[in-house]
């Protein structure tokens, strides 16, 4: 599986500078921005509803031009990035593509970038993330947690060595997703993947990632660079250890601030 | 879901239900038939089964070769469309000018490209097969347009975020996307194709069912002309039919009922226009030209503005015209309006009875598919050659698609706010006030506009035909006079009124919905 054949190239650093974006209309999504992302770390950013999150993931991403300022993802540009097949993104809504199965949904991917395919790699990833036995089953016969779920193992399959999660655990309840945030990491970690994730869960950013980007509302900046200490792997019962209810509690004062509302309030 | 959707029969049931509509529906033709046996109006089923046993080799023969013709101009027609939808994605900036081209050449009538191609191609099959392609470009291409287009831009973003460009969208996506749009257009073309095919043989041909018709139709035989209808329709259920099992089978879901693209409002409109006017007149112009064909009979923009504006009797030929054109206009007014209503109508009154829809859809959907046209001379024969007739075509050519479309927009309701006004037990005419109609007038007025060049197709086949009054029976006269100078006149005049038509329906449809259904309208 995945974790035995690490990709041939190793995880980039992500480099953004004065980077802002506006779209039709005058409105200001993000305010210049300078930010460095370390290779083959997790990276959440945090922010409110609406803050320009999405859109700079899809700068990253390649899928969206910025109005001013650069992004260099391991010294080439995103589109190139994009173009050689090394990243992977999965996306809020988790367009899975309704004529196929889950099976063939996730060997998509593979064949998009041009691998070869892998079946023992796809039922591996099913498993994995908990849908053995609908490997045949269309999207519209699963529920949406279980779509989110698939929409993740394609993100995977291709062993990326950009990985670009937008808000991927939206539809997907409680219990599972402490489970995914358990799991998931243990698939991106060893193949030395960049991770970027976007999120509006406090808890799930603290579960996940190394680093904590805390975003203003529009037009987003970091109001905050918190560094996530705790050993890994993290179980998930971990969220309701002193240490990591602190961080927890530190990111929402921080979001709060940033939305210019005292902190007590935040803490609620 | 509440309301209709609870009296939905399930698909086991649609079979038998659409099986006991079609019973009715024989029992009242039997029985209507057999009281009104000695006018030589109707002929009942027995008889048109008699007649049909007896006429076996006959009509085999026919239906073989009207089959052949509609086949082959339905392949063409359905390629030529697939190619523009290919040319209008690839080259988003011309998606206006080819719809408004293609609109255009839709809206030449039939009745005179009919005649015209039977100059240009000689004897043969050749304008059967054309005016069948020329039949059933457009309502392919219109949905074809919507479904390539229809996928969310995120499918998109997917294939484009693992670094693929357009070919790969097209091929994972769009193509895959826009088929259950392909297979709704392909439906809707198959009766179009046969009513190409038959108007096709109208004008001249030596064998198929349409000759047969105008055969029967100077023989005054009532039962053959009742049989040949009966095949007719009989043969496009079945394609329909036919077109939605292959759909379901690869699709597995019913083909989507589409409307019409409802047309974007453009900051260019006159601009776009002008450009399409140009066009055509190079296109129209080109294509004699470089086919090199007599101007006696092949005219050319010039020629028809010459006999319109600068001959010696132009001011005549434009009396001519107008007074035919007018004549047109009166008659196909009424009808596409009380067919309209009437198709709105019943649809609303069975969504408040909605144990008769069950009944009511199948047979809708069924009767839907019968080339209407090919039922002109039985209503000719019903209800004479005078104004009652052609309403009652035209009337009858708009009523089964706005039904349909004005049926499925009322289901279209959205269940949640159908579960507000559940919440406080408001009636099934409130609901119908406020929530479903509505939600109905999208569908109302694409249903409109689509009827707008069918309903003056039926309006000139039958002055071609039966009438002898209006722009319909001038073209007829004109092709058998080889006054070729008003025949390309009335193509252009008629065209243009469609056009026009067309133009008016959209201008109000924009209005209406930008109040009323203001998500659904595209601005």
């Amino acid at each position: 599986m995945a974790a035995e054949q690490p990709f041939g190239d190793p995880p980039p650093q992500i480099t953004c500078a004065g980077l802002s974006k506006s779209f039709a209309g005058g409105m200001q999504v993000l305010a210049p921005l300078d930010l460095t992302i370390a290779a083959g770390r997790t990276t959440a950013l945090v922010g409110p509803s609406g803050c320009g999150k999405s859109t700079l993931l899809r700068l990253i991403a390649g899928l969206a031009e910025p109005s001013a300022g650069s992004i260099g993802i391991g010294g080439v540009s995103p589109a190139q990035m994009r173009r050689s097949g090394a990243i992977s993104m999965a996306f809020q809504d988790p367009s899975l593509l309704p004529w196929r199965t889950v099976r063939s949904n996730i060997a998509l991917a593979q064949k998009l970038v041009r691998q070869p395919a892998d079946p023992a790699a796809v039922d591996h990833l099913i498993d994995l993330v908990g849908l053995t036995g609908f490997g045949d089953t269309r999207p519209a016969a699963l529920s949406g947690g279980m779509r989110q779920r698939a929409a993740i193992a394609r993100a995977l399959i291709t062993r990326p060595r950009l990985l670009l999660l937008d808000e991927p655990f939206g539809a997907v309840d409680e219990l599972t997703r402490r489970q995914l945030a358990q799991e998931l990491p243990r698939l991106w970690e060893p193949q030395g993947t960049t991770t970027l994730l976007v999120t509006h869960s406090v808890d799930e950013a603290v579960l996940l990632a190394d680093r904590v980007l805390v975003l203003s509302p529009r037009p987003a900046r970091v109001v905050a660079d918190i560094a996530i200490t705790l050993p890994r792997p993290r179980e998930p019962l971990v969220i309701h250890r002193a240490e990591f209810r602190e961080l927890a509690a530190e990111i929402s004062a921080a979001l709060a601030e940033g939305a210019g509302q005292p902190p007590s309030q935040a803490a609620e | 879901m509440t309301g209709i959707a609870s009296h939905t029969v399930r698909p086991g049931h649609a079979g038998l239900t659409a099986a006991l509509g079609l019973l009715i529906l024989l029992l009242i033709w039997e029985t209507g038939a057999r009281a009104l046996s000695d006018s030589y109006i109707l002929a009942a089923p027995s008889e048109v089964l008699v007649w049909l046993r007896d006429n076996r080799g006959l009509m085999a023969r026919a239906l073989t070769q009207t089959l052949t013709n509609a086949a082959m101009g339905f392949a063409a027609g359905n390629l030529a469309a697939i190619a523009l939808a290919g040319v209008a994605l690839v080259w988003p900036g011309a998606q206006r000018t080819i719809m408004g081209l293609a609109l255009l050449v839709f809206c030449l009538p039939l009745v005179a490209t009919g005649p015209i191609l039977r100059v240009l191609l000689g004897p043969g099959n050749g304008p059967q097969i054309w005016l069948a392609a020329l039949a059933v470009y457009y309502t392919t291409l219109i949905p074809l347009l919507v479904g390539l287009r229809a996928a969310p831009s995120v499918w998109l973003d997917l294939i484009r975020s693992y670094g693929r460009g357009r070919g790969a969208e097209l091929i994972y996506v769009r193509a895959r996307a826009a088929l259950p749009y392909l297979f709704a257009g392909l439906q809707i073309a198959t009766p179009a194709a046969f009513l190409g095919a038959m108007v096709g043989e109208f004008t001249g041909a030596e064998r198929g069912m349409g000759v047969l018709t105008t055969r029967f139709i100077r023989a005054m035989d009532v039962p053959a002309v009742w049989a040949l209808a009966s095949v007719a329709a009989a043969v496009s259920i079945l394609a329909y039919a036919a077109i939605g099992w292959l759909a379901k089978a690869v699709l597995r879901d019913k083909p989507p009922i589409i409307l019409a693209l409802p047309p974007a409002r453009s900051a260019h409109g006159t601009r776009d226009a002008l450009l399409v006017c140009v066009l055509a007149l190079l296109l129209w112009w080109g294509l004699m030209q470089g086919l090199g064909l007599s101007r006696f009979f092949a005219k050319r923009p010039g020629d028809v503005f010459d006999a319109l504006f600068l001959a010696p009797d132009a001011a005549e030929t434009r009396m001519v015209l107008l007074d035919a054109l007018i004549q047109t206009i009166i008659y196909v007014v009424p009808g596409y309006l009380a067919g309209l209503a009437l198709g709105a109508g019943l649809a609303v009154l069975l969504i408040l009875a909605p144990a008769l829809a069950a009944v009511a859809m199948p047979v809708a959907v069924a009767l839907r598919s019968v080339p209407i046209v090919t039922t002109a001379p039985l209503i000719v024969l019903a209800l004479g050659r005078g104004a009652l007739g052609t309403t009652t075509l035209v009337a009858i050519m708009v009523f089964f698609p706005s039904f349909v479309a004005c049926l499925h927009g009322l289901r279209q309701a959205p269940g949640q706010i159908m579960d507000v006004f559940d919440s406080y037990a408001a009636g099934p005419i409130s609901r119908l006030i406020h929530v479903r109609i509505p939600a109905m007038l999208p569908a109302f007025f694409a249903a409109a506009r689509m009827s707008v060049p069918a309903a003056i197709l039926a309006v000139t086949v039958i002055e071609w035909l039966a009438t002898g009054r209006g722009i319909g029976s001038l073209m007829a006269l004109s092709a058998s006079l080889s006054d070729y100078d008003m025949l390309w006149a009335s193509v252009v005049a008629v065209a243009l009124l469609s056009v026009l038509c067309h133009a008016a329906v959209a201008m109000l449809e924009r209005r209406v919905l930008r109040v009323f259904a203001a998500e659904q309208a595209v601005t």
